[in-house]
């Protein structure tokens, strides 16, 4: 008895570290806005920095998860920022030169991301095309045909006052776009973390072989994880046009910052997993260490700097810290043997 | 009876390999005790014994992958084997080709040989001419006479051993070969190819190095080795002369007195009455040829067979987890299409899978979400999943099984030991309450004590009516717990023994029949 006890003691104090590991991105951000608050108090403290980094960074959640479902399934879809900007640019040309309301041009517009993202399925399923093949490929094949719609030419986002509203509508200062998405997140968290079909996107993504033996139709559910993939991107399109209007290569550039944002994610909350708040949080943390350092230094080019080395950083951080979540597991369960062997006798 | 003591080398020639006094234990038990053996030069001497009986963790020690206890010592051509070092063994000149061969498969043969040992270069070019005509030469060292810019996946099976063979043979100027360890060669061959095999295996002896060779196939023994040496339970019992020997005393040898002993409880009851509740017609599937079969509840039916006789392949090509090229899986009478492993378990199947890391569970994933997973249905409640329910329905199979640590429900599957990670399998497909549980090698890698729970728990399935059919390569555990058992010979099922039949012996004898009515 006395061996179990000991143990016990021995294990509750080696796991008081504070969440240092898994809530990391939490002290991190703190960090920052101690930092930045000092150094460039009357800037940085501003809560208008607040709300436009809460709005500017939306679209890049939202592309970010879209990221992620899939990756959590195992496949890769590089064509979520070649489909966020069709969806843009469709939705801003159906209403300004063929007239068509809002409603029916943003259910087009996500229309389009929900075939492009069944399209996406079908030759990763059916053709059996490597995902990150088939998806690069696909954002090329989606950026001819933008070239085709809009013969290079930008189209003009609709003047309405509606159509501003849907994103730019103050709710406490904030503009509904951020509320939009974190809505949208709070649904995927549910559909991630509290449903079989989210179970059955992890057990796909975990071991394709294990799932199938379990009963879990992969291909249909790797399909389903583009699909839903495709559709998010066709909702962050409409979302960017009505909050800064229309650019014919904007998605391309936001690719890269959520690839950052969804590995960093994967790091928190619930390491080894991508996860959703996990993304949410990696998407703030970086926003916020750019915004500081852009308010105070005024370079151009730390956004960019600061993605790049963010997705190397929480890639190696994470493999580094799999391999010592293994070895601190093993540890911990050979000691619950020796205390269970002890209180046997 | 048979001489246990032959002396390794005449006097004056050095044996290639002489391993004295070997033991090794895992955990007090023994895995290897006391085992001497000597390999003479151009010698090629055969190492036979059953699953368990010590070959491995003897090949194991050559390799430097395993120490032996003190006072163990080997020799090859005189000089002795620091242990535990692989380099050590390669620096005296052992070399080992194992049952999977390493090979790349896309690659050339001249790839293969020289990617390890190099490649003869000019300048960092390779050499392409010097590279295929040393490449020739040292396939014609084991008789091969094929383009060495051939791809490897286009060769047939027995040649690819042969380029095997061959890189290991490869003189790299730094030692030269003593010794080639052959680990089941031919496990996987086809009959056919088996003899083309020994040819090369011949030459090779012929060239002066010694060769142990290890096998599970009889009839080959008789044909390539010159002395065989047999363990059983971690013993030698006995190294004796090929001409000494007749494949009834070999037989004997391998399994010892057990060969008589009778399959002691008697505990088929239920399978007297009732219906078959599965029903396997013509299947061809691998090696599979127009195997058919049927089960009743209540049933324990064993697959026994060699490597490659389809014993290995029968329960996933039933499941749907190989794909099938003919025939028919029935359940109550209702057929179920090939690769389907939803629709088999629809149908009240359960499969476990013989790998638990690669296709039986999800390693990083905690023990209850290993064992829900196919039962997550019952779970779905008021548009969430029940963690609580989870959880205590995990907690209830931990207890029923005696998985340790026993509150460990949320910790990830690599987190347990292999036996408790194999009762966290068995727990996920009890709970469905499978109608016909399909096991492949449902203990391996698992410690004793956790196999006899396993084993209870199986004829506990049964006796609430389930089928029960195990395919495993452990003769034992058949014995143990089957009420009947197939023997599995070259893609066909060859006998069925049950009753007094059932007996380790007869297994063994009936697995290796087929071949003895061949050379016969």
């Amino acid at each position: 008895m006395i061996g179990t006890n000991g143990s016990t003691n021995g294990r509750k104090f080696r796991d008081m570290d504070f969440g240092f590991d898994r809530f990391s991105g939490l002290y991190i951000w703190g960090l920052f806005i101690i930092i930045f608050a000092l150094w460039v108090p009357d800037s940085f403290l501003d809560m208008n920095t607040a709300r436009g980094l809460a709005s500017e960074k939306s679209i890049i959640v939202l592309l970010a998860l879209a990221l992620m479902i899939p990756l959590a399934a195992g496949a890769y879809d590089l064509s979520i920022g070649a489909t966020t900007n069709i969806s843009a640019v469709l939705v801003a040309q159906l209403q300004t030169a063929n007239g068509w309301g809002m409603w029916s041009a943003i259910a087009m517009a996500v229309g389009v991301g929900f075939v492009v993202g069944v399209v996406n399925g079908f030759v990763v399923v059916k053709l059996k095309v490597n995902s990150f093949i088939a998806t690069l490929a696909m954002a090329s094949i989606i950026a001819s045909v933008i070239i085709i719609i809009t013969g290079q030419r930008q189209p003009v986002p609709p003047m309405d006052e509606q159509w501003r509203n849907l994103t730019q509508f103050q709710i406490f200062g904030f503009q509904s776009v951020a509320l939009i998405v974190l809505a949208f997140a709070l649904i995927l968290w549910w559909f991630m973390q509290h449903t079989p079909s989210g179970r059955y996107l992890y057990a796909v993504g975990g071991n394709a072989e294990a799932a199938r033996l379990s009963g879990v139709k992969v291909g249909k559910w790797t399909w389903i994880s583009l699909i839903i993939s495709g559709t998010t991107c066709g909702i962050a399109g409409v979302l960017y046009a009505s909050l800064v209007g229309v650019s014919l290569t904007f998605g391309g550039a936001l690719l890269l910052p959520a690839f950052a944002a969804v590995f960093l994610g994967s790091t928190q909350f619930m390491p080894g997993k991508f996860n959703v708040w996990g993304t949410v949080l990696a998407v703030i943390v970086l926003a916020t260490g750019v915004k500081g350092l852009q308010l105070a230094t005024g370079q151009q080019w730390l956004e960019t700097m600061f993605n790049g080395v963010a997705l190397i950083a929480a890639v190696s951080f994470a493999v580094w810290r799999q391999k010592q979540s293994k070895v601190r597991t093993r540890e911990k369960e050979l000691e619950a043997r020796d205390a269970s062997r002890t209180s046997d006798q | 009876m048979i001489d246990n003591n032959v002396k390794g080398g005449q006097a004056g020639t050095r044996p290639a390999l002489s391993a004295q006094h070997l033991t090794k234990t895992f955990g007090g038990i023994h895995a290897l005790n006391d085992v001497s053996l000597n390999v003479k030069q151009s010698e090629v001497h055969a190492l036979l014994g059953e699953n368990g009986s010590g070959k491995s963790t003897f090949i194991k020690i050559l390799s430097g992958y395993h120490r032996p206890e003190d006072g163990g010592e080997v020799l090859i051509d005189g000089q002795p084997l620091t242990f535990g070092s692989p380099a050590s063994t390669y620096d005296l000149g052992c070399r080992f080709v194992h049952q999977d061969l390493g090979l790349i498969p896309s690659s050339s043969i001249l790839d293969n040989l020289y990617l390890n040992s190099g490649f003869p270069t000019r300048f960092g070019t390779i050499r392409g001419t010097d590279a295929r005509r040393l490449a020739s030469a040292d396939l014609a060292k084991v008789g091969l006479t094929v383009d060495p810019r051939e791809i490897v996946s286009n060769l047939t099976p027995s040649m690819r051993t042969g380029v095997a063979i061959a890189r290991a043979l490869i003189d790299d100027g730094r030692s030269a070969v003593r010794l080639l360890v052959l680990d089941e060669p031919t496990a996987t061959l086809p009959q056919n190819e088996v003899d083309s095999l020994l040819e090369i295996v011949r030459s090779t002896a012929e060239s002066g190095v010694g060769v142990l060779y290890v096998t599970h196939r009889l009839d080959e023994v008789f044909d390539i080795a010159d002395i065989i040496t047999v363990l059983r339970d971690g013993r030698k019992v006995a190294t004796t002369p090929v001409a000494n020997l007749d494949r009834r005393q070999l037989v004997t040898l391998l399994v010892g007195s057990e060969f008589d002993e009778i399959h002691s409880e008697s505990i088929n009851l239920h399978s007297e009455h009732g219906t078959n509740i599965l029903q396997v017609e013509g299947m061809i599937a691998g090696p599979l040829d127009r195997v058919g079969f049927s089960a009743r509840p209540g049933d324990i039916i064993g697959f026994a067979g060699i490597t490659g006789s389809g014993r290995e392949t029968i329960l996933g090509a039933t499941f749907g987890a190989v794909a099938r090229d003919a025939g028919s899986v029935s359940m109550e009478g209702i057929s179920i299409a090939a690769q389907r492993p939803d629709d088999s378990m629809n149908a009240g199947m359960a499969y476990l899978p013989p790998d638990r890391k690669t296709s039986g569970g999800f390693m990083d994933f905690t023990a209850c979400e290993n064992l829900t997973i196919s039962n997550l249905n019952k779970f779905w409640r008021y548009f969430r999943l029940n963690r609580k329910a989870e959880n205590s329905e995990t907690q209830h199979w931990f207890v029923e099984l005696g998985v340790r640590p026993q509150t460990a429900i949320n910790l990830p599957l690599f987190g347990f030991s292999g036996g408790n990670q194999q009762k966290i399998l068995f727990g996920k497909w009890l709970s469905r309450k499978p109608k016909v549980l399909l096991l492949d090698e449902p203990t391996q890698g698992v410690d004793i004590g956790a196999k006899a729970e396993l084993h209870r728990r199986l004829l506990k399935a049964a006796a609430d009516g389930a089928a029960v059919i195990i395919s495993s390569s452990d003769v034992d555990e058949l014995v143990a717990i089957c009420h009947r058992v197939f023997v599995m010979c070259n893609g066909r099922i060859t006998v069925l023994l049950e009753g007094s039949n059932l007996t380790v012996g007869k297994i063994t004898h009936e697995c290796l029949a087929v071949q003895e009515e061949k050379t016969a």
